[in-house]
């Protein structure tokens, strides 16, 4: 029961917290931002548009937004939410899910291709070389989360009878990877330092670029997919810092998205401080996060005997 | 038995008829037809009726009154048995269309005729139970595929390619019979089943000579460098059969050595691993920086035969550790990618045939806005794609997953084997990521955009010989990924000799097979759902056509599209050690710049290493003592006299 309920909350609330970033952003420069419920807006003024397809493109044009949507949709449903049992569970889950979050990156890459355009094409290749090189982290976080409980799946990492905690033995190692999977959190999710998301220059873009000919509803699915996205590796990074326990009850809702926003702060905070890097250092950011995460894993040999 | 015999018989003798009727072509094609189909679904239910009793399927001829060859069938043979009854049956209903003009009618009955001996070769590698009979039909396998490579004889590339596939081939076989000779020196049998009398230190030279062996014709890196080569020049069916099935037959040599050795020595899983690593990595990187589409699905072969090998590995390291889960799902993953591999490598091949066919051109540049033109074989080959980037909901996923739980199990350990697991699961995220790079690349350049050139605008689809196969193995690739468990079954079910300390249980796989199915549904049915909500969403809207939006640019055209070369420019740069880039500078030397020429190519670093470290010092080498050839026939006769009577002085002391 607690389970739909947090999904539905996720689902529902996930499009509050980029507005955060966006506020934050704003107060840091001296302005007052747009309201805190931008992104419904944008959604309802997208949903109430229709679309101009290209004559270039094909049915893939019209996978991409779909395909990437239910995969953001689905990881959600494995994941405990507010530290409650998820819907769905199993052993070797995460590789699934990480995995159908690759089928989204295939389908939006093809669906940009699709489009017969220089830019999109530009994009298109930044995203699968940077993509790839997140994967190769996140599967080292795995690796490093497996040596630590021997467990593959994000409801025994986070509910099991030995969660992941600060705390635990190898609780250090920990740190090294909560700055890798930020890491990775910008550049999959498309944020400073690796791309802006508030400019629209398509020389400078990846993510932005992609989504350049989507318009109408498919561009409003898009959105939706990246909302989720967001949230489930802000959701990833903040119950590793704070692991919630069982024992608190009702609380726990308030507490999770509570902290959840404050992961977005934390983000706006990056972004507000940094300016994006030169294409050349992204893969160089990214690969410092798999550095960091072998690193654990390997002293993981000397942590747990 | 009897009937798997006749099935075999069928297949020959379907073979050599055309040899006699190849002047009336259409009669000529249908009679090769309905005999491959009929003897391959033949094997099929010889195979599928004797599954209980497989032990009975033993017969053994005696040859020259001399030599007995002995053929028996275990489940690993069965296995292997299940890809060359699948894909070359759909391989010849291909090759129905693709063989159409009628000058050519005697070249194409004898490749139909090789094509034939090829399938009945192969079954009988993988029934061979007796060192003699193995290498004879292995032999009669190599040559055969040889002349079906040879099809294209005139033109220079198909003879160079022809002439490295048959170089690589026969050192291929010279080290496994080295290895059998270390073997038959130790045994003095010629039987299979006298392998793990062999002292151990001798095992371990056996399997390297074997493994090298079997690993050039599987397509290992550093002996695959005839793959990029003999694929591109091969007719497609030949390169779907080749590529889809004929490579495996090294990797069953691998399992039937390790299997009849019995060693259970740590350093040959770690071995197999490693190899397997670099030649997935490696194997998808090259893939990436060519934009010939054969030549490219040929490295993807490479990359394959590397998961497979990885797998293979990590099942070979949980043997040396006792570890029944790891060794299980290690080579169940191995054996399954084996069985994902044929079909959707095949299907690609013929996609790719059917495009080369259309436009006249290999090169991914010059392709372009196929999916419009050619929307079956558009569709099958993006599911193609997405099988082989090993994504679910397609089976290339299920037989990655089981491989990742296998080294996974691996981090337990200490040292060296944690490291190694490490390792392959690092490679494997990385090999996955840069092939589905790679086949967005094909996918997006090949199909979708514009057509860049005006061959690539007058294509259109083929009839359905084309077709058919290529929506038979679309619709396997689907049928396995949504429904997993009974294939984990039956790969489990493959490798029942390859762990000798039992079984894993039952159960555990049952709920692996499970979960991915659960898994690969659950999308499935979100993936619906959003479809419906979209059509809700646009029921009432206003969609309109226009051109791409070109940012202001009023006068775009086909060129302005992102190339193959472009989209792959930067990971191939950032590998740049192993991917031996060679450009052309571009320099400005006037005011006013003149026209300039623009070339960039991708060095295999394993075939430059080999040119340069191996074939050039030995032919400088062996140049040195060319004066012994002199061409003069009296000094030959000399030759010959003073040998004889070195030898007669020899034997007399």
């Amino acid at each position: 029961m607690e389970s739909f309920l947090t999904i539905a909350l996720a689902l529902f609330l996930a499009p509050l917290f980029p507005g955060i970033i966006l506020k934050v952003k704003a107060f840091f420069a001296g302005k007052k931002g747009p309201p805190l419920f931008i992104k419904y807006y944008t959604l309802a003024k997208l949903l109430r548009k229709g679309s101009v397809y290209s004559t270039s493109t094909t049915f893939v044009f019209k996978l991409g937004p779909l395909v990437s949507c239910a995969g953001a949709i689905m990881i959600l449903l494995f994941f405990p939410l507010a530290g409650v049992t998820p819907l769905l569970a199993f052993h070797g889950d995460v590789i699934v899910l990480f995995y159908i979050l690759g089928i989204g990156r295939f389908f939006t890459i093809a669906a940009a291709l699709d489009t017969a355009s220089p830019f999109q094409g530009m994009g298109a290749a930044r995203e699968a070389f940077f993509g790839t090189l997140a994967e190769a982290s996140i599967f080292a976080v795995l690796v490093l989360f497996y040596r630590m409980t021997g467990a593959l799946s994000f409801t025994d990492y986070f509910t099991g009878t030995t969660p992941i905690s600060l705390a635990g033995t190898g609780g250090a190692l920990l740190l090294l990877a909560i700055v890798a999977l930020f890491m990775v959190l910008l550049t999959e999710n498309s944020r400073v330092p690796v791309d802006d998301p508030a400019t629209h220059l398509e020389l400078t873009m990846i993510h932005e670029v992609m989504v350049l000919d989507h318009s109408g509803p498919d561009l409003a699915l898009i959105e939706l997919g990246s909302f989720y996205k967001l949230f489930f590796y802000s959701a990833f990074i903040f119950l590793i810092i704070f692991p919630i326990d069982a024992s608190l009850g009702f609380l726990r809702i308030p507490l999770f998205f509570g902290g959840i926003a404050l992961v977005y702060v934390a983000i706006g905070l990056v972004e507000s401080g940094m300016a994006r890097f030169k294409m050349n250092l992204v893969p160089k950011f990214v690969l410092t996060s798999l550095a960091l995460v072998f690193f654990a894993a390997i002293l993981t040999m000397e942590f747990i005997k | 038995m009897n009937i798997f015999l006749l099935s075999l018989a069928i297949v020959v003798a379907g073979g050599a008829i055309p040899l006699f009727t190849h002047r009336k072509m259409m009669l000529t094609k249908w009679v090769y037809l309905a005999t491959t189909l009929i003897g391959c679904i033949t094997g099929l239910l010889a195979l599928f009726s004797s599954v209980e009793s497989l032990g009975e399927m033993a017969w053994s001829w005696s040859w020259l009154h001399a030599f007995t060859l002995a053929f028996s069938c275990d489940h690993l043979s069965f296995f292997f048995l299940l890809p060359i009854f699948i894909i070359c049956p759909l391989a010849a209903i291909y090759s129905f269309s693709y063989f159409d003009k009628t000058e050519n009618s005697l070249r194409m009955a004898v490749s139909f005729f090789c094509t034939n001996i090829l399938i009945a070769s192969m079954a009988l590698v993988t029934m061979a139970a007796n060192i003699l009979a193995f290498a004879l039909v292995w032999e009669i396998m190599s040559l055969s595929s040889y002349v079906l490579v040879m099809y294209d004889y005139e033109k220079a590339i198909t003879r160079t390619a022809g002439y490295l596939y048959f170089l690589f081939a026969q050192v291929g076989a010279l080290l496994i019979f080295a290895a059998f000779g270390v073997i038959f020196s130790h045994t003095g049998s010629m039987s299979f089943d006298q392998f793990a009398t062999v002292p151990a230190e001798a095992k371990l030279v056996v399997f390297f000579l074997a493994f090298l062996g079997f690993g050039s014709k599987a397509g290992v890196l550093p002996l695959h460098i005839w793959l990029p080569h003999a694929h591109p020049a091969a007719p497609s069916h030949i390169s779907a059969i080749m590529s889809g099935v004929m490579i495996k037959m090294g990797i069953y040599g691998i399992f039937r050595v390790y299997v009849s050795l019995g060693s259970t020595e740590l350093v040959i899983g770690q071995a197999v691993l490693v190899f397997g690593m670099v030649s997935g990595v490696l194997g998808v990187l090259y893939a990436l920086g060519k934009h010939n589409l054969k030549r490219l699905l040929a490295y993807h072969s490479v990359e394959n035969i590397g998961i497979i090998l990885m797998g293979a590995g990590i099942g070979m390291i949980g043997v040396s550790h006792d570890n029944v889960v790891m060794a299980g799902f290690g080579f169940a993953g191995s054996l399954l990618h084996v069985l994902n591999h044929s079909i959707f490598k095949s299907l690609l091949f013929f996609g790719a045939g059917a495009v080369i066919k259309e436009t006249g051109t290999g090169h991914v540049d010059q392709m372009g806005g196929l999916m419009k033109r050619m929307p079956v074989t558009g569709r099958t080959f993006l599911v193609g794609s997405v099988s082989i980037s090993g994504l679910p909901p397609f089976n290339g996923f299920i037989s990655e997953f089981l491989i990742y739980f296998a080294a996974f199990q691996g981090l337990a350990y200490t040292n060296v084997t944690m490291i190694l697991a490490i390792l392959a699961i690092i490679s494997l995220a990385v090999i996955g990521g840069l092939a589905s790079f790679c086949f967005t690349k094909v996918v997006g350049i090949v199909f979708l955009g514009e057509a860049r050139t005006a061959l690539a605008e007058e294509a259109s689809e083929g009839n359905w010989f084309l077709t058919l196969p290529m929506g038979i193995l679309a619709g396997a690739c689907l049928v396995i990924g949504l429904f997993p468990g009974n294939f984990i079954n039956l790969a489990f079910w493959g490798l029942s000799e390859l762990i000798p300390s039992g079984q894993v249980d039952k159960a555990a796989i049952g709920t692996i097979g499970a979960n991915l199915a659960l898994a690969s549904r659950l999308f499935l049915f979100i993936f619906i759902v959003l479809v419906f909500v979209r059509k809700l969403l646009y029921r009432s809207k206003v969609v309109s056509q226009g051109p791409t939006w070109g940012c202001g640019f009023t006068r775009p055209t086909a060129r302005i599209q992102y190339t193959g070369t472009s989209y792959a420019r930067s990971v191939v740069n950032f590998f740049r050690p192993f991917a031996m880039v060679r450009e052309t500078e571009v320099r400005l030397e006037k005011i006013f710049p003149g026209r300039t020429v623009y070339e960039a190519r991708v060095d295999d670093i394993a075939e430059v290493g080999i040119h340069r470290g191996v074939a050039l010092p030995l032919l400088t080498l062996l140049g040195k003592f060319r004066w012994i050839q002199h061409g003069n026939v009296q000094l030959y006769i000399g030759y010959i006299i003073v040998t004889i009577s070195i030898l007669l002085l020899v034997s007399f002391i």
